[in-house]
């Protein structure tokens, strides 16, 4: 049984059939790309996936640790506390006018909140939170160092060069221990040394941190180099779905990314 | 700016001024001896249109390009602890000034007053500056805060001490019951649903004569004592006053000065519990919700949970400064709560620079004490005071007190 499931997950905005019956796995370990032209759907697969759209039909299941959790029929917060999705976003959403360092102290808000008793222990300044608050912090320098951000700790995150903000927000979303980590476009307005950068990053948490990883990405050097596994969707639809020598020779997907003729006319 | 477009500006402003002077400023009612004549005053409407048009148009050829930019006031840098250190100063200032030979009962009145509205502020900064909830009804929980003390105390006579922690959580849980209907609005429309409910505590307060005295209000409410000392000139047979009791002539000063002290630890007290909230998890929710409610919940954060925190802490030092507010009268009635009343206090928060807590010790003091001064000209006074508002918002649009202190470092936290 695979981590996360997808099945038949359809959404319509009026009259638009924004996804129409797709249906995939992730696994532990592994990093599926979802990729696709413009207005594809792989944003909307995303909200779905992470609560902030309701399917119309069709079954997201998460299996961990023993449980399974039926992501539809949860709240989206309760999808990445509990169920373990985190995701980034296509248009960066940090918290702009806090430090970098305090984004991914947020991101880790129910363990230290648990920690802090609710506040009581942390408005007292007891051990117990100070301890946890402690390890909170070395796990978020942990990523800042990652991410190669250690200088910048205590910089607006507002105020940081794009790319930067680009891999914070990679960094937050890890903070907040999912198991499964969504990224959405996170090489959109990176220059190649930046790009390379990012792949090399996002190899290296599949490899340490063990978790699923789906990514949707148009830059296809970063996408054919370091996926395991490839869904493609062209109008909501899913096309193909292979390895990436598989999805690059489909004829399908040549035909969705350069348009066919009848497209074109 | 080119000039064609300050030009258009200006005609624009010119026009909104003359649809507002003509009826207002245009025509008047004279009483004559034979009943009432409307009299037309378009010269008055013309000098005020041309001065609009004029200072407009001077403005915008002024200002550099793009809207407010090229008329900021740029305050020096300052080292980063200096607003500590003016804020202990502040409070030095604060704890010595009954002492000096300045404090007469007026000045130690209007300082109560100022405190009053700096402990308002402080709570209201955690529900607008910090979880950025646009909160235009806070005078309702200075008004439950009030009525709770007033009744309890007259009913059942508790002390102030006892009623002081009702007084705050029955504030902090009419600030739930705000908070559940509002909970998926945002910006204006959290706005007006707030102003609404203000007003209807307000309604309420007026109409349910029987609960609270309607328009009469509640008179003879407890003045406070000093643990159990009372302040007075002809206390009950048996009861010994605190002038007997510490051996000192009767003076009208002694109550107010406590009082004095009795809202600067209730408002210190505030701030700290703020400053400190601030620097926990709690406190980072609240900002992040401020910052990116969507990025919130994409991190488990139940933002339910995070804006009722809000809504109910910051009703809770409502509630407190109401208490105070009640026992420093002895009389209360629904007029003390107005909208204008949220206004002045949402007026402090913002001019002070959103989440800035010496930001509205600053313009607290300015927007108490103002007024205040400016009484000789009293018929000028609102519109000297508009004037300023207008002018500091021109030049600081971000609150006088703009910058953010990180609620943790790293440097300093490992
Ligand atoms: N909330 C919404 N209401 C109406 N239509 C929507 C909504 N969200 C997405 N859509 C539509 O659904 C379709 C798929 O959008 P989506 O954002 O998922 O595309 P995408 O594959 O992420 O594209 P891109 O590569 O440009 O990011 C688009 O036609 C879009 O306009
Ligand atoms: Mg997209």
């Amino acid at each position: 049984m695979s981590l996360l499931t997808v099945e038949h997950l359809t959404i319509r905005f009026g009259g638009l059939v924004a996804v129409d019956d797709v249906g995939f796995s992730a696994e532990d370990g592994r990093i599926t790309a979802i990729i696709g032209p413009n207005g594809a759907g792989k944003t909307t697969v995303f909200n779905c996936l992470t609560g902030f759209y309701k399917p119309d039909v069709g079954r997201m299941t998460m299996r961990r640790d023993g449980r399974e959790y039926l992501l539809e029929r949860m709240d989206g917060f309760r999808i990445a506390r509990e169920a373990g999705l985190a995701r980034t976003f296509q248009n960066i959403r940090l918290f702009p006018r806090m430090t970098a360092l305090e984004n991914l102290l947020v991101a880790q808000h129910n363990e230290l909140h648990r920690a802090s008793f609710h506040s009581l222990a942390g408005l007292l300044g007891l051990a117990r939170y100070r301890s946890a608050e402690k390890m909170a912090v070395e796990r978020a320098a942990a990523w800042l160092d990652r991410v190669g951000l250690t200088h910048a700790a205590d910089d607006e995150a507002g105020s940081l060069p794009y790319g930067d903000q680009r891999r914070l927000e990679i960094a937050r979303a890890m903070c907040a221990g999912p198991r499964v980590l969504c990224l959405d476009e996170p090489a959109a307005g990176l220059n190649p040394k930046e790009s390379a950068d990012l792949a090399a990053l996002i190899r290296d948490i599949k490899a340490r941190e063990k978790i699923a990883v789906l990514l949707i990405e148009h830059d296809m050097s970063v996408v054919m180099e370091i996926s395991d596994h490839i869904v493609v969707l062209d109008h909501g639809a899913k096309i193909a779905e292979g390895t990436p020598d598989h999805v690059r020779a489909d004829p399908a997907v040549i035909a969705a990314y350069l348009g066919t003729a009848e497209d074109a006319a | 700016m080119p000039f064609a477009q300050a030009l258009r500006e200006a005609g624009m402003a010119a026009f909104v001024a003359a649809m507002l002077a003509v009826p207002l400023v245009g025509f008047r009612l004279a009483d004559t001896s034979t009943g009432l004549r409307i009299d037309t005053r378009f010269d008055w409407v013309a000098f005020g249109v041309g001065g609009v048009f004029l200072g407009r148009l001077l403005l915008g050829l002024l200002r550099g390009r793009g809207p407010g930019s090229g008329l900021r006031l740029d305050l020096p840098k300052l080292p980063s602890n200096a607003g500590t250190l003016f804020g202990a100063g502040l409070a030095i200032f604060a704890i010595v000034m009954p002492f000096t030979p300045m404090a007469d009962r007026y000045v130690v009145e209007l300082a109560i007053t100022v405190l009053i509205y700096v402990m308002l502020g402080w709570g209201l900064n955690i529900v607008v500056g910090l979880a950025g909830l646009l909160d235009l009804g806070y005078v309702a929980f200075y008004a439950v805060g009030a009525y709770s003390y007033a009744l309890f105390a007259i009913h059942f006579g508790w002390s102030f001490w006892i009623c002081l922690p009702i007084a705050g959580a029955l504030a902090a849980l009419f600030g739930v019951l705000l908070g559940f209907p509002v909970l998926r609005l945002r910006g204006d429309y959290l706005a007006i649903v707030t102003l609404g409910f203000g007003e209807m505590i307000r309604i309420v307060l007026l109409n349910w004569k029987e609960f609270s005295g309607g328009s009469a209000g509640l008179t003879s409410i407890p003045r406070p004592s000093f643990f159990g000392i009372q302040f007075t000139n002809n206390p009950d047979p048996g009861v010994i006053p605190f002038h007997e009791y510490f051996g000192l002539d009767f003076s009208p000063m002694q109550r107010i000065t406590f009082l004095y002290y009795l809202i600067f630890a209730l408002a210190l007290a505030t701030n700290f519990f703020t400053l400190r909230l601030r620097k926990l998890p709690i406190g980072r929710a609240w900002e992040a919700l401020r910052e990116d409610e969507i990025a919130c919940r994409a991190l488990g954060i139940n933002p339910t949970n995070v804006k009722l925190s809000a809504f109910a802490l910051g009703a809770m030092f409502g509630g407190f400064a109401g208490a105070f507010f009640a026992t420093r009268q002895g009389f209360i009635s629904p007029e003390s709560f107005t909208f204008i009343e949220s206004a002045v206090i949402l007026a402090i928060v913002v001019l002070g620079g959103m989440g800035s807590q010496l930001g509205v010790v600053i313009a607290a003091g300015f927007l108490i004490l103002v007024p205040e001064l400016l009484r000789e000209f009293s018929q000028y006074r609102m519109i000297l005071f508009g004037l300023a508002m207008v002018l500091i918002m021109l030049w600081r649009p971000q609150g006088l007190v703009a910058h953010r202190d990180p609620s943790i470092r790293l440097g300093a936290a490992r």
